[in-house]
């Protein structure tokens, strides 16, 4: 045969090849997409099933799941925390309404305390998590809280920040005597700080007081969780208004026992308003922490948060 | 002029230990006249023999699954990545690992009677034990380059996701160092099996030491729980019998920043020396026993 034969038989087999691998890159493209098509198809032809899901027991007691982990305990116990971020957070997005970290009651978390437990049974140092419980579920299961941050204080004894999540838990109870004790043991605690002690004495003298509040919030900005972080600030600038509005209310009591009338605007008390050092927009008006103006209730002669306000109401 | 396709080809040809039975007969290689020459000799075929079966392509599934991680749960775990990071990393280490030990590990043996190369080596004065001890440094070579890899992946993973110096980097390496030992016991644990065993037993009874090696302190709390004595001895021998692969796991430790204490990682690599020589030891008895005729 010759070249030029040789030549035009090896194109010919080239191009047989070109198409062939064009058609096998085309069944490849066609298969996953119809197989994406059919499996979005089935799936939606079902969602009832899968919200479903969300509440659904974990299968395995925390410690069959630790034996179960052959020395993957961390990634099980990983595995369960990123689970209760993702049903607490599926939770979250599914309310409507306004909703605090430390209180999401109103979502019925049930499965919350048992996938907690689950990850720190399976990595009991996993000290984000015995955080987490003591801030939301302490919120609608006082007792699962105690027993999660209790259980973390037993197998991390040197851990005095535990304390201080136990000590909160007791707190947000109104239970000053227990939490003055917790801070009190978590003070005795080698490295622990010294604001421990002084938190204990001023849950024994003043549990309830805001300025008791204000320092629990400002302990737990120092919380490695953004969202805890988040958490505390709003709580803070609560904090920060509560005391504003005291403050605007003896200075509507006073304009009202000088003039027989509550003010008509905020204009009218601007002045007082700035000399008792609260924050005035450039209309005069008084704002919260977030930067909106407050409201002026006429009928009651009292001060409320604006509507557009992001400081929580309860 | 051959392709470069040919000589991959012509690679996968040659039979497993065709370089080490080349190299116990060829005269220059006088250092194999010793018994520990006739053994690194082994191992380095070994070594050449995974890479060359492509065993080290694991580590590109490894840095996929590294970098995914690292770029994607930063935003799931609530400042938990540098944690998962160095749990996700260590585990797939572990687990990547334990595959490799068994299903290359019971290979090792089988696939040399499969192509009977292990007449060509035994015909040399090469020794049963020589040859198991040297396929089982080899493979645990394999492994250390697979560990130190994946170790650094990890290390540089960490870096990455805090952007600057993260103390775990360096931390992580105890554990890394146990998991190695981990895998060397479960490799002559594979040896064992297969010096008896077809391939698919050895794999299926190595994965089962495995899984039981991590199971052993509650056996020995059931042996504790149990009323009759002979059944609480034969329990607690059981426990000394079988690997203890509860010394190794220290994956969980290290991600919180923690290293085994130097008493601790000493005695875990004693353990592996001792327990490894003993299961060699009784591959060799019974590889010796086997006639290939």
């Amino acid at each position: 045969m010759s070249d030029a034969a040789q030549n035009t038989d090896g194109l010919r087999v080239a191009r047989a090849r070109r198409v062939r691998d064009a058609l096998l890159a085309l069944v490849v493209l066609a298969g996953l997409a119809s197989s994406a098509a059919l499996s979005r198809g089935l799936a939606s032809s079902r969602p009832a099933q899968l919200t479903e899901r969300g509440d659904d027991s974990p299968y395995v007691s925390p410690e069959a799941a630790r034996r179960m982990s052959l020395g993957f305990n961390g990634l099980a116990a990983d595995w369960y925390w990123l689970r209760a971020l993702q049903y607490v957070g599926g939770k979250v997005v599914a309310h409507e309404g306004e909703l605090q970290l430390d209180d999401l009651s109103p979502l019925g978390l049930k499965q919350l305390a048992p996938l907690l437990d689950r990850a720190t049974t399976l990595d009991p140092k996993f000290l984000a998590a015995y955080e987490y419980g003591a801030v939301v579920l302490s919120a609608f299961d006082h007792e699962a809280a105690v027993r999660l941050v209790e259980k973390g204080i037993r197998a991390n004894p040197s851990e005095w920040r535990l304390r201080h999540h136990l000590g909160y838990i007791h707190w947000r109870r109104g239970e000053f005597a227990e939490a003055a004790r917790v801070y009190e043991e978590g003070a005795g605690v080698a490295g622990a700080q010294p604001w421990m002690r002084m938190m204990s004495a001023q849950m024994q003298a003043q549990g309830g007081s805001r300025e008791t509040a204000r320092e629990i919030y400002a302990r737990m900005m120092e919380s490695d969780d953004e969202t805890v972080r988040s958490l505390a600030a709003s709580r803070i600038a609560q904090l920060d208004s509560l005391d504003e509005r005291d403050a605007i209310r003896r200075v509507l009591a006073a304009f009202r026992e000088r003039a027989g009338r509550c003010p008509q605007s905020w204009r009218e008390v601007a002045q007082v308003l700035y000399a008792a050092r609260v924050r005035l927009d450039r209309a005069g008006s008084p704002v919260d922490p977030t930067g909106v103006p407050y409201a002026l209730e006429q009928q009651t002669c009292d001060v409320t948060l604006g509507r557009e306000s992001r400081i929580p109401r309860r | 002029m051959r392709k470069a396709a040919d000589f991959v080809e012509v690679s996968h040809a040659r039979p497993p230990d065709a370089d080490a039975a080349r190299d116990a007969a060829s005269p220059e290689a006088r250092p194999a006249s010793s018994s520990a020459g006739r053994v690194a000799t082994i191992a380095r075929n070994a070594f050449r023999e995974a890479v060359r079966d492509r065993v080290l392509y694991n580590l590109v599934l490894f840095v996929i699954l590294l970098t995914a991680g690292a770029v994607f749960l930063g935003e799931l775990s609530a400042a938990q990545e540098v944690k998962i990071i160095v749990d996700m990393g260590l585990s797939a280490m572990l687990l990547f690992g334990v595959f490799i030990a068994i299903f290359v590990g019971v290979g090792l043996v089988y696939k040399e009677i499969e192509r009977r190369t292990l007449y060509a080596i035994f015909s040399k004065p090469v020794g049963r034990g020589e040859f198991l001890l040297g396929k089982y440094l080899g493979l645990c070579l394999t492994l250390a380059v697979n560990v130190a890899v994946m170790g650094l992946g990890v290390s540089l993973a960490l870096l990455f996701v805090k952007g600057g110096w993260e103390p775990l980097a360096l931390r992580i390496w105890p554990a890394v160092a146990l998991i190695l030992m981990e895998l060397m016991v479960v490799v002559a644990v594979a040896i064992l099996f297969s010096s008896f065993s077809s391939p698919a037993l050895s794999a299926l009874m190595t994965f089962a030491a495995f899984v039981i090696g991590h199971f052993s302190a509650d056996l020995k709390a059931f042996a504790a729980t149990l009323g009759s004595s002979g059944a609480r001895l034969f329990f607690g021998a059981l426990y000394y019998l079988l690997p203890n692969l509860s010394h190794y796991a220290y994956i969980t430790d290290a991600a919180h920043g923690e290293t085994p204490a130097p008493a601790a990682f000493a005695g875990a690599a004693l353990y592996t020396v001792a327990y490894s020589a003993v299961l060699l030891a009784a591959a060799t008895l019974v590889f010796s026993r086997r006639n290939f005729k």
